[in-house]
């Protein structure tokens, strides 16, 4: 394989927006090609990332839109669904076209646009990734799933509610340093969990998940540019290597899985990750998780290979995972509070490792961070695109 | 009518794939005999829903992942006013969604 550098990112804030669909993306698209910097070299390919746009904004043919929008023609154009992995599974298409030989530059962009319909129909959109026959008849909802895996991995880890709150506030406080994030705002131990009105500021989504452990319903589009070593070679501007990418599937309905409380897809996808880059966990300067749900960072920091099994809330408490800390996570907000536009989300962690890597994350900037990791979580964890980039020497 | 809900046992190995796939998730097998889902076991997980999809106009559902008795595990609603982790329950079949004019029955549970 041919060795693929990330030469531009960008995105558009996440949040509420009035934009169209396609206008997001381009938003987003032309930030990431504005750093990049390609000058006369042209673009060979797009790969869009999406869930929804096919039942919630009645659109199709998303790479097509997106290539006419940014007059990209004869660029090669192409839609990728993974559910809420589908940021990741773009990225690795992309990828792959230029480590093959395919391509020299690609444009990666997730997109989602899914605040133009009502909490219901949002939230029945995403549940529809759920097994029809055996889960989604029954009311299963992405939440439900969350709830279920939460009262087990507490259960059994003693994980309290405290640690979630941990994660709900970490994040939000990175958020407020991010200005893409959707939610700009702190949140306290106080207010979401110990003082009297908690349970007025912070009801329960899926029991023990309260709305503080959910990650809000965003809009929103990120877009990276793939380039070769040829062409990164021509480029101005520090060298972020994709280092490696892991993806591993697992059973669609959850109570089929030996043991429910492993991350058994984030596992093997991130094993494969750290092998392809010829690095280790503990090598990691910088990781971007899939809260969304805080449970879920803590159990994917696990599963990860961060800490070990069950000890991942411990770390927390510690403080290791603070944007000081010795790893830290989410220095974007996560999906927690920079939000979740579903198909933008696996691309926004690459954009956010891609700043952190070349020292450009402003407030938020991990010191020295040459390595970063990414968990694209998919379905309930049945299919998991884990991301090592890298900072090269220059 | 019957509103049986089946699993496909496989006639190799004798794994119960639970929901039915063509192939067996143990032995990769493509023969399998339908076998009735249901019976006795104990609640694994449970959680009461308040972020609820379409065809639902009650205010929170409370699901949960059964182990069967024999290990299969279910996923369905959980009828049950105290409910407890490991709390042995048996299946019934009942109405799980109305979406529009009709019903779709599956799997609830009740305290045993």
């Amino acid at each position: 394989m041919k060795p693929v550098y990330i030469a531009g990112a960008g995105m558009t804030r996440f949040g509420r927006s009035e934009w169209p669909l396609i206008e997001l993306a381009s938003v987003a698209s032309l930030a990431a090609l504005h750093h990049a910097n390609l000058g006369e070299i042209p673009v060979d390919g797009v790969v869009v990332a999406n869930m929804g746009a096919a039942r919630v904004n009645k659109q199709t043919a998303l790479g097509s839109a997106l290539v006419d929008q940014l007059a990209l023609y004869p660029a090669t154009a192409e839609a990728v669904e993974n559910g809420p992995a589908s940021g990741a599974s773009a990225f690795k298409v992309g990828v792959q076209a230029i480590a093959s030989g395919m391509a020299d530059v690609v444009l990666v962009t997730g997109v989602e646009r899914m605040r133009v319909v009502n909490g219901l129909e949002g939230t029945d959109f995403v549940a529809s990734l759920s097994h029809p026959e055996a889960e989604y008849v029954y009311g299963v909802t992405l939440p439900s799933l969350a709830g279920m895996f939460a009262r087990l991995v507490m259960n059994r880890f003693g994980v309290e509610r405290k640690h979630l709150a941990m994660v709900a506030i970490k994040n939000h406080e990175n958020a407020t340093r991010n200005p893409y994030a959707h939610i700009q705002q702190t949140v306290t131990m106080e207010g979401i969990l110990t003082a009297p009105e908690a349970v007025v500021n912070n009801p329960p989504i899926a029991e023990p998940l309260h709305l503080y452990d959910c990650c809000p319903v965003s809009d929103g589009a990120a877009s990276v540019v793939l380039v070769s070593e040829e062409v990164a070679a021509k480029l101005a501007g520090p060298k972020v290597r994709v280092a490696g990418i892991g993806q591993a599937t697992d059973t669609h309905a959850v109570h089929e899985r030996e043991d429910p409380t492993d991350l058994k897809a984030v596992r093997l996808a991130s094993e494969k990750a750290f092998a392809a880059a010829g690095l280790k966990p503990k090598d990691v300067d910088v990781a971007e998780l899939h809260d969304a749900f805080t449970i879920l960072e803590i159990a994917e920091s696990e599963a990860a290979g961060f800490f070990p099994r069950g000890e991942g809330h411990l770390a927390l408490e510690r403080g290791e995972t603070k944007l000081d800390g010795k790893l830290p996570i989410n220095p974007s907000g996560g999906l927690k509070a920079k939000g979740h536009p579903v198909g933008a989300t696996g691309v926004a962690q690459l954009v956010e490792l891609t700043w952190q890597l070349r020292g450009e994350a402003e407030e938020r900037q991990v010191k020295d961070a040459v390595v970063g990791y990414a968990c694209n979580f998919g379905g309930f964890g049945n299919n998991v695109v884990a991301t090592v980039l890298r900072r090269e020497a220059e | 009518m019957s509103h049986e809900v089946t699993g496909a046992k496989c006639t190799a190995c004798g794994a119960l794939n639970y929901p039915k796939r063509p192939v067996c998730r143990e032995c990769r097998n493509e023969t399998f005999d339908l076998v009735p889902i249901g019976g006795e076991g104990k609640v694994l997980t449970y959680t009461d829903v308040y972020a609820l999809a379409i065809d639902y106009e009650t205010r929170y559902l409370r699901l949960a992942i059964v182990e069967l008795d024999g290990g299969a595990r279910v996923t369905g609603q959980l009828l049950d006013d105290d409910p407890k982790l490991g709390k042995r329950v048996r299946t019934t079949i009942g109405v799980v969604r109305e979406p529009g004019e009709g019903k779709v029955f599956g799997l609830q549970f009740v305290p045993a």
